[in-house]
């Protein structure tokens, strides 16, 4: 009898939730296609030079984090069922079934609607792995070929960590069922919540507000303290002044409004959030002016000052919800002829017997859907990012360069030709085609000494070595007349920077002489970054007569391999070079001399290199693109659902309406309005805040954008990516629509 | 007086060829502007059908109904609910009232939907509470009064827009004695001060007593017809009574309420 219950409560409840087992499937499938990569079984043809294994447990930890904000969307969904279905369960209660059988029934319930999503999920899930195999595959550029596998360690996982999340949840609403009151359970959907001004949330999220933006003032005192200096330009004094009266000023008058009896009314949240947006710029200057005006804080600094934009981001999101709610309150109190003007007041009164309910979900929704959105957006950005600085960084096959930034002595500067690596390679059997060992010198002795950040010397490499590498990269070989010099520029380095550079330095005094200006004076073929100093974007070329009269401070080896080197090969290698040669100044190598010289060592194999990029790369974009479908999913889940199950509610009220004599065109467009506002204001709000995001974003990284993806690539990548951001909002929206009011016109 | 309702041979069939239950089986009457009609009958007598039909909420299968000279039976669909909208209003046994507004704003929406202009609103309002003593609970929610106040409440909102016709259905269904009876002197003070055409469904005889004319209805048809003229409400209530158990197990629609 109870299993017949039970079943038929899922065929009608599946008729209402049908937008929400919609979403648990698309959630479970997108779980096991990302999942799928981390399978025992999961083998795809990657050649010997790749290897997946680092991806799978990266993969399985951020799949199954992600994975757990649908936690989230479960307990909303399921909280909102309970609700609904109070008045059932108190009639079952008063025929006599026991709490603990009532609530039982309903864990069988949703259990039987999670297992249909799961089993339907992760059947979709093996036609989506196809996908993300696809993806991988096309990164790591191999061909494509579908293949037809279900993973059962995979299917496995996913079905118990989705029946785990069911439990819980269902464990949860078991507990509050066995709490609710009868009489409390009958008159659930009778009351109205309370108006929004007498909610608690405004007043707590200020208050929360006013302690941090104290901290923050706090923080710009000991920022000025420590990193200040009156030598500063203009802006800069700004930005530190601005850090600690901003938020200082915010507190002051937001305690004294709080104090006064104001909390939470509109006038103290308006004033806040002015407090907000001038905190955000005062913030977001703190981050941006590091780099132009090299300003010395270090990454923590950063860190927390990224952590106040963010609550700085918040609150103005909470407040601008607050506010347009509370708005719409006063607006309907003071404005007569717009409240009674035809079926506003209709409207009007489904908006505001929500707000206070709703104004909590739509900050959440709000943040969540910003969050997709940033996601989506700064995924191709970071991938490009790091896929353009591949073919920059990993030029050569065998790349081994050393750094002079600990040495106090001249005698401990490294001169060999680091024979051993030879060994290493001649021991396994790899064979060199090209190869270039040079050194890099310093222009001027004394500068030998200068380690202070934007004090470091351009170093300067002799021609024929130059050239030498140049056709190791199939590059032209450049040419120079004596006591001349030419640059080479990091791609990364700016046309302003570079024409500034140029013209200041037209002549370099060298402990060789004086050398002016080449004709042609700039080169920017990348030609790999380790051939620059720390903290400069160009290196100098001198004629070779010049530099053999130069102290050579640093020593690289470019080595280009006949076939590429296998990848546990290229592990050996990478360890047999540490062991000799200390990657950490403070650390003594065992080869010759190496002894805590303050010397520091890289060796870069492509293989390793491109290997641990791609499985990072592929990871990220993965992750960011299942966690922003997923949020994304969450949200607009939510936003349809908050409507639709209130429908029996709303069916009344429309009947109520037509009984008026409200015509059928006039309550459709009721409808659409009442949506749009309940859809249009979060996801408007969010798309405000992300592309507020996106933008500083990339503002502050502009260089390295149009330096390794370039602005009309990363446009289109944002385009398409807004375009099905787009899509999935207007489908939700309008299966809403239809559901809405296909729920609404039952009454006929 | 002027006739504003008249109904003529209408019928109401459901069902198919096989198996048709006639509803209403061919009913005549009219009504005049003023006036307060009963109409009362057993369940399944087919009032609610007479009502659902002259309400223009169900269509008939066969007659003519007339409302303020306009032959409802020929409205257009697009039309029905401008025509609901300017003739008639409605008082129902579950209120109908929208728990998201409050009383005045309530009554408000009728007018604002008929596009009344809002500076005419709320006088209006206030105007139609105090004649029906719901002032005091103007701002308050439907889930914060009683279902008297309630009731009180669905007659203010049927009533601001002056219509032609107010159609009540089992007003005092939901309500105690003492609410019902409230609620029966403020409709018969409608009809009377505020000249209110009132026609109102029940099987309760004390409620029926308040009206000036009863229909009954008996299997479709109309049975009996009582006027009340000159007659005490005792009285009158007597004559129900009397024809009721004519009608036959008229004594269950009987309430004990002192007169």
């Amino acid at each position: 009898m109870y299993a017949r219950l039970i079943f038929r409560n899922v065929r009608r409840s599946s008729k209402d939730y049908l937008i929400y087992l919609v979403t648990l499937t698309i959630c479970v499938m997108l779980f096991y296609a990302f999942l799928s990569i981390s399978s025992r079984y999961y083998r795809p043809d990657l050649g010997t030079e790749y290897d997946v294994t680092v991806l799978s447990d990266g993969m399985k930890i951020a799949v199954c984090a992600v994975a757990l904000l649908l936690l989230f969307l479960i307990r909303y969904v399921n909280g909102y069922m309970l609700k609904r279905r109070q008045k059932e369960f108190a009639v079952e209660s008063v025929i006599g079934m026991e709490a603990g059988t009532v609530a039982r029934m309903f864990l069988a319930e949703t259990l039987v609607m999670g297992a249909l999503s799961i089993v339907l999920g992760i059947l979709l899930g093996a036609v989506c792995s196809q996908f993300v195999t696809a993806m991988l595959l096309h990164d790591y550029g191999q061909d494509f070929e579908l293949t037809w596998t279900l993973f059962p360690d995979t299917a496995l996982m996913t079905a118990g960590f989705f029946v785990i999340i069911f439990l819980l949840v269902g464990g949860a609403n078991v507990r509050t069922i066995k709490k609710i009151r009868i009489i409390d359970m009958i008159n659930a959907e009778r009351r109205n919540e309370p108006p929004l001004k007498k909610n608690r949330f405004m007043p707590v999220v200020t208050l929360i507000w006013l302690f941090v933006l104290v901290w923050m003032s706090v923080s710009g005192i000991r920022l000025r303290y420590y990193y200040f200096d009156s030598r500063f330009d203009v802006p800069v004094h700004i930005m530190f002044w601005a850090n600690i009266l901003v938020p200082a000023a915010g507190a002051l008058c937001g305690a004294a409004l709080f104090a006064s009896g104001k909390r939470g009314k509109q006038s103290c949240v308006a004033f806040e959030c002015a407090a907000a947006i001038l905190a955000a710029f005062s913030n977001a200057a703190v981050l941006m002016m590091r780099g132009p005006y090299m300003l010395s804080y270090d990454a923590g600094i950063m860190n927390k000052y990224m952590l106040f934009l963010l609550a700085d981001m918040l609150y103005l999101i909470c407040g601008i919800v607050y506010l347009s709610n509370s708005g719409l309150v006063s607006w309907k109190e003071k404005s007569p002829e717009n409240r009674y003007r035809g079926t506003s007041l209709f409207l009007l009164g489904q908006i505001t017997s929500k707000l206070a309910a709703n104004t909590k979900t739509m900050i959440l929704i709000c943040i969540t859907l910003g969050m997709a959105v940033v996601l989506f957006l700064i995924s191709p950005v970071l991938t490009g990012w790091s896929l353009g600085y591949l073919d920059v960084r990993s030029l050569y096959d065998i790349q081994i360069s050393s750094r002079y930034n600990d040495v106090m002595s001249e005698e401990d500067l490294y001169q060999g030709d680091y024979e051993p690596v030879t060994e290493v390679l001649r021991e396994k059997g790899i064979e060199t085609a090209e190869e270039c060992t040079f050194s890099l010198y310093l222009p001027e002795r004394e500068e030998f000494h200068s380690r202070i950040k934007w004090e470091f010397p351009v170093a300067a490499m002799s021609l024929s070595d130059y050239n030498g590498i140049r056709e190791m990269l199939g590059y032209e070989p450049v040419s120079l007349g004596e006591d001349e010099f030419t640059t080479q520029w990091q791609s990364i380095a700016s046309e302003e920077e570079k024409a500034e550079f140029l013209t200041e330095h037209q002549q370099v005094g060298t402990d060789a002489g004086v050398l002016s200006l080449a004709e042609n004076s700039c080169y920017e073929e990348p030609i790999g970054e380790t051939v620059y100093n720390s903290y400069t974007n160009v290196v100098y070329i001198f004629p070779d007569s010049v530099c053999e009269d130069l102290m050579g401070v640093m020593r690289n080896r470019y080595i280009m391999t006949e076939r590429p080197v296998p990848f546990a090969d290229a592990q050996e290698i990478a360890r047999a070079f540490a062991e000799v040669y200390p990657e950490d100044p403070g650390e003594s190598g065992s080869g010759e001399g190496m002894r805590d010289t303050g010397m520091q060592y890289t060796i870069r194999l492509n293989t390793l290199q491109v290997n641990s990029l791609l499985a990072n790369n592929f990871m990220l974009k993965a992750v960011m693109t299942y966690g922003g479908i997923v949020l994304m999913v969450i949200c607009l889940t939510v936003l349809s659902l908050q409507q639709l199950l209130d429908a029996s509610q709303y069916r009344y009220r429309f009947s109520v309406l037509r009984s008026l004599g409200v015509e059928e065109r006039e309550i459709r467009r009721l409808v659409f309005r009442q949506l749009g506002v309940w859809f249009g204001l979060p996801v408007a709000l969010a798309l405000v805040i992300s592309c507020v995001v996106v933008a500083g974003f990339i503002q502050t990284f502009s260089a390295e954008i149009s330096a390794y993806i370039g602005a009309e690539t990363l446009l289109m990548q944002l385009g398409i990516t807004v375009l099905i951001l787009a899509m999935l909002l207007v489908c939700y929206f309008i299966s809403t629509w239809i559901l809405f009011r296909r729920a609404v016109g039952e009454a006929q | 007086m002027k006739e504003i309702l008249t109904l003529e041979h209408i019928q109401k069939f459901y069902g198919n060829e096989g198996n048709i239950t006639e509803a209403l089986r061919d009913i005549s009457f009219s009504v005049c502007e003023g006036e307060f009609l009963g109409i009362m009958g057993a369940s399944g007598s087919g009032k609610t059908t007479l009502l659902n039909c002259i309400s223009t909420i169900d269509t008939v299968s066969a007659g003519h109904i007339y409302l303020g000279g306009k032959d409802v039976t020929e409205i257009r669909e697009k039309e029905l609910a401008r025509f609901r909208r300017e003739n008639l209003g409605f008082v129902f046994q579950d209120f109908n009232l929208l728990d998201t507004l409050t009383v005045s704003e309530n009554i408000a929406l009728a007018l604002a939907v008929s596009k009344t202009p809002a500076h005419e609103v709320e006088p209006a309002v206030r105007a139609m509470a105090a004649k029906l003593d719901i002032s005091g609970i103007l701002d308050k929610y439907p889930y914060q009064i009683s279902g008297g106040q309630k009731q009180r409440c669905a007659c203010a909102r049927a009533m601001i827009n002056h219509p032609k016709l107010i159609l009540a259905d089992e007003p005092t269904g939901a309500l105690d004695s003492h609410s019902a009876q409230m609620l029966l002197s403020t409709l018969e003070s409608m009809n009377r001060e505020m000249k209110a055409t009132i026609l109102m469904v029940t099987h309760d005889a004390f409620s029926a007593s308040y009206a000036g004319r009863i229909l009954f209805l008996r299997d479709g048809e109309i049975f009996a017809e009582i006027v009340k003229g000159k007659n005490t409400r005792k009285a009158f209530f007597e004559k129900i009574l009397d024809v009721l158990t004519m009608m036959g197990g008229g004594g269950s629609d009987v309430r004990q309420t002192d007169f």
